[in-house]
């Protein structure tokens, strides 16, 4: 389907755009960061065409909904959201050196989406309990906040590269120097963070929602369920320590790092676990 | 009250204590996703010894989410929470009452020469620009004239000051909310089959019934399927009743519930309902063919009036063969005949031909002279339905929205204040703007930048 061979190009484009953003960081060249900005921005607008594409195939297969609603469609979407936060935060920022960390996890999303085994690419009608109009906005609303932590992890990790390299700056690299100070890092990881959980709350009472009208109760403590919740309260003890008790720098990073930890775990690693629920038992 | 400090008061007014607590908290549902919970706890108790395993049940470990120590730790937070809340709401309400003085030293004592210019104006005239300005970005001004100096000051978002007790707030909401719900509420559930009516249903934790103040009748359920073969649309078509008079009818279907005198009911599952009927047929060697519809139970005479055959048993599937029917055929001084009479039993004698001499109870002709042929089982199904009331939902609705207004509050708004002090220095105007802001320091300086260039913009086109 040509939607999902759009998708395909779209993995090497932001590929490709991470490469750019590494040359701009390590050859001090503005030149690829523009590069980089105008490749990125140009797979994300492939990828939004893909995605309408997408959407108006399945009413043209008479399923008609949006592409948010098995694995494969929420990787992409996920990939979506990280590059539209990154670009329009790079906009907003003026600084380029965050891309050489977002656009990597952008493009290891989409990979694994292309790649990994068992993950099926076809455009499916939706069984019963998904014909919800609340899977859109539950699905629409996490991934936001998946997308805002992502970003916070990328800081983090950008803050322990920093800081690994000692406190003379006029020794060290180009790709150091790029870097924004400590103190923008912290700030930013903050910022993101905060959005993170805004997003995260609203994508936990939507899917509340939801499942008080599938489910028959607004909670069960189903391990997806649970995890939402370990990740919530990761994030919140974040936001105290930092606004309350004055963590900053390092030991924030750390949270970001096990923040985005619990999300990867929310997203992909409850499937290791039992389930105790599951529809049609 | 923030005086009243006791070494509890200040224990648990201390936000240590609250990261202490949400982290427990997330510990506790990490362990509960590890360690198997209710029905899933059986598995484990055929791996480790009887007496842990009686000693874990004990602790509930095996209902963590429902246990005394998540209580407890709920509750603990709920205390910590309020004691928090009430020890800073003063000095909230403070900041949020407290209306600044025009003249601020402390505002222009450490204030960098970026927030000031220089510009040939008159003092009263600029005056009246600047405030015009302030009122269209903030609203109320306050000023104050000295000789050769004049003093502005406004503000906006005082308000969001109360986001985070909003927020605090909702999660008390919440608590007691999830607690009155475990505590008063039910989980249910109840299969019905296709015509018949019940009256209860049986909790999900101990499996006992709960009798309902109404009885529930299923008159039909639908399955439907996509031409991939996953299923598309499941429907119950439901008549509640009271006392004989029909309370309220619906069609259930998955994300559209029904609620009757407080409880809801979801479409949570299906399958084939049990001893259904059977389309029989009977033929007598040389002679006609009688069908009937028939169940368990029946009786008939046999056309030729040889005897009874009486149907024992209907089965969907016996011993993976398809469907099935058991029948005893009596007669005045002969043996009762009893044997099994299955839908497929081409296919089955295709693959055993000799399968009535080795099993004769599997022959159809064993009463000779009579055939009998199942033509087929009537599909019915029986719908499961899951049964809630749950008290505090509506408790636990609000908070969901006090909750998000109060993280609304606490993102996109800030509490700012911004002064502004000119000064006539010989035939020039001194002007300093210099701003406050309890969070968010750097977009409160970008305010200030842009507030800076208007007003000299406002000034040179005034001249
Ligand atoms: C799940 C529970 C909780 C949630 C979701 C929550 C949420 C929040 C949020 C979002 C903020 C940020 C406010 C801002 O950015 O200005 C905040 C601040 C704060 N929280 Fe919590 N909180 C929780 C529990 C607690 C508890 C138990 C305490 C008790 C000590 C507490 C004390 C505070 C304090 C003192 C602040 C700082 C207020 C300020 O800046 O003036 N929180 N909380």
């Amino acid at each position: 389907m040509i939607n999902t061979a759009i998708l395909s190009w779209v993995t090497f484009i932001y590929f490709a755009a991470f490469v750019f953003y590494l040359f701009r960081m390590i050859l001090g060249r503005e030149f690829w960061g523009k590069l980089a900005t105008g490749v990125a921005l140009a797979g994300l607008v492939a990828q939004s065409v893909a995605l309408i594409i997408r959407w108006k195939t399945s009413y043209a297969l008479g399923m008609g909904h949006a592409p948010l609603s098995n694995f494969y469609e929420s990787l992409i979407f996920f990939a979506w959201t990280i590059v539209l936060l990154y670009l329009l935060m790079e906009r907003r920022l003026k600084n380029r050196s965050i891309g050489v960390f977002v656009l990597p996890v952008a493009f290891l999303i989409m990979a694994y989406a292309s790649i990994a085994p068992g993950i099926n690419n076809r455009i499916e009608p939706l069984i019963p309990a998904l014909q919800s109009n609340w899977l859109t906005s539950h699905v629409l609303t996490c991934f936001m906040g998946y997308a805002a932590f992502t970003v916070a992890f990328a800081l983090g990790m950008m803050f322990f590269v920093k800081t690994s390299a000692g406190g003379d700056l006029s020794k060290a690299s180009v790709f150091i120097r790029l870097l924004p100070s400590e103190y923008q890092m912290d700030e930013l990881m903050y910022s993101s963070a905060a959005l993170g959980f805004i997003f995260l709350t609203l994508g936990i009472v939507t899917g509340s929602v939801w499942a008080h009208y599938a489910w028959g109760s607004y909670w069960s403590w189903d391990p997806k369920e649970t995890w939402s919740l370990i990740t919530w309260l990761t994030y919140a003890v974040m936001l105290h320590a930092r606004l309350v008790r004055g963590w900053r720098g390092k030991r924030m990073a750390i949270m970001a790092i096990v923040g985005f930890g619990c999300v990867l775990f929310t997203y992909l690693g409850v499937n290791l676990l039992p389930s105790l629920h599951s529809y049609m038992t | 009250m923030s005086k009243n400090k006791s070494g509890i008061w200040s224990f648990f007014s201390s936000v240590k204590l609250a990261i202490v607590f949400l982290s427990l908290i997330a510990f506790f549902a990490l362990i509960g996703t590890l360690v198997p919970q209710r029905e899933a706890a059986g598995a484990l108790a055929e791996r480790i010894s009887p007496a842990l395993f009686s000693f874990l049940q004990q602790m509930q470990v095996f209902d963590l989410y429902h246990s005394v120590w998540f209580f407890l730790l709920s509750g603990l937070l709920a205390v910590n929470l309020m004691i928090c809340s009430v020890d800073r709401f003063p000095l909230a309400w403070r900041r949020f009452r407290i209306r600044p003085a025009p003249q601020n030293e402390n505002a222009f004592k450490y204030l960098p020469e970026k927030n000031t210019f220089k510009i040939r104006a008159d003092i009263h005239q600029a005056a009246d620009t600047a405030v015009a300005l302030l009122r269209k970005h903030y609203g109320d001004v306050a000023r104050a004239d000295e000789d050769g100096s004049v003093f502005l000051c406004s503000g906006k978002g005082r308000f969001s000051l109360f986001g985070v007790y909003i927020v605090h707030l909702s999660i008390l909401l919440l608590i007691a909310g999830a607690i009155i719900g475990s505590v008063f509420g039910v989980e249910g559930y109840v299969n019905i089959t296709e015509g018949e009516e019940v009256s209860a249903i049986h909790l999900r934790d101990n499996h006992q019934a709960l009798p309902l103040p109404f009885s529930v009748r299923c008159d039909r359920f639908i399955v439907e399927f996509y031409e991939n073969g996953a299923p598309k649309t499941f429907q119950s078509d439901l008549v509640f009743l009271k006392n004989g008079k029909m309370l309220q009818s619906g069609k259930l279907r998955v994300n559209h519930p029904i609620e009757v005198e407080g409880f809801r009911f979801y479409q949570a599952s299906y399958g084939a309902a049990p001893g259904g009927k059977a389309t029989l047929a009977l033929r007598r060697d040389g002679g006609g063919r009688d069908v009937m519809n028939v169940s368990a139970g029946y009786i008939f005479e046999l056309p030729g009036k040889e005897g009874t055959f009486q149907v024992l048993r209907v089965e969907e599937n016996l011993m993976k063969m398809g469907p099935a029917v058991k029948v005893a055929v009596r007669s005045a001084g002969k043996e009762e005949a009893v044997f099994w009479v299955f839908q497929q039993i081409d296919q089955i004698r295709k693959i055993s031909p000799d399968i009535f001499e080795q099993v004769p109870v599997f022959n159809p002709g064993l009463f000779r002279p009579y055939t009998f042929v199942l033509l087929g089982l009537e599909e019915k199904y029986y719908t499961g339905l899951q049964v809630n009331r749950d008290p505090g939902t509506p408790l636990v609705a609000v908070a969901a929205l006090f909750l998000i207004g109060g993280l609304m509050l606490i993102l996109f708004f800030y509490a700012r204040q911004v002064w502004i002090r000119m000064d006539q220095e010989k035939d020039q105007l001194h002007i300093r703007i210099a701003g406050q802001s309890y969070k968010n320091k750097a977009g409160l300086e970008r305010e200030v930048q842009y507030l800076l260039c208007e007003l000299k913009d406002n000034l040179e086109r005034s001249k």
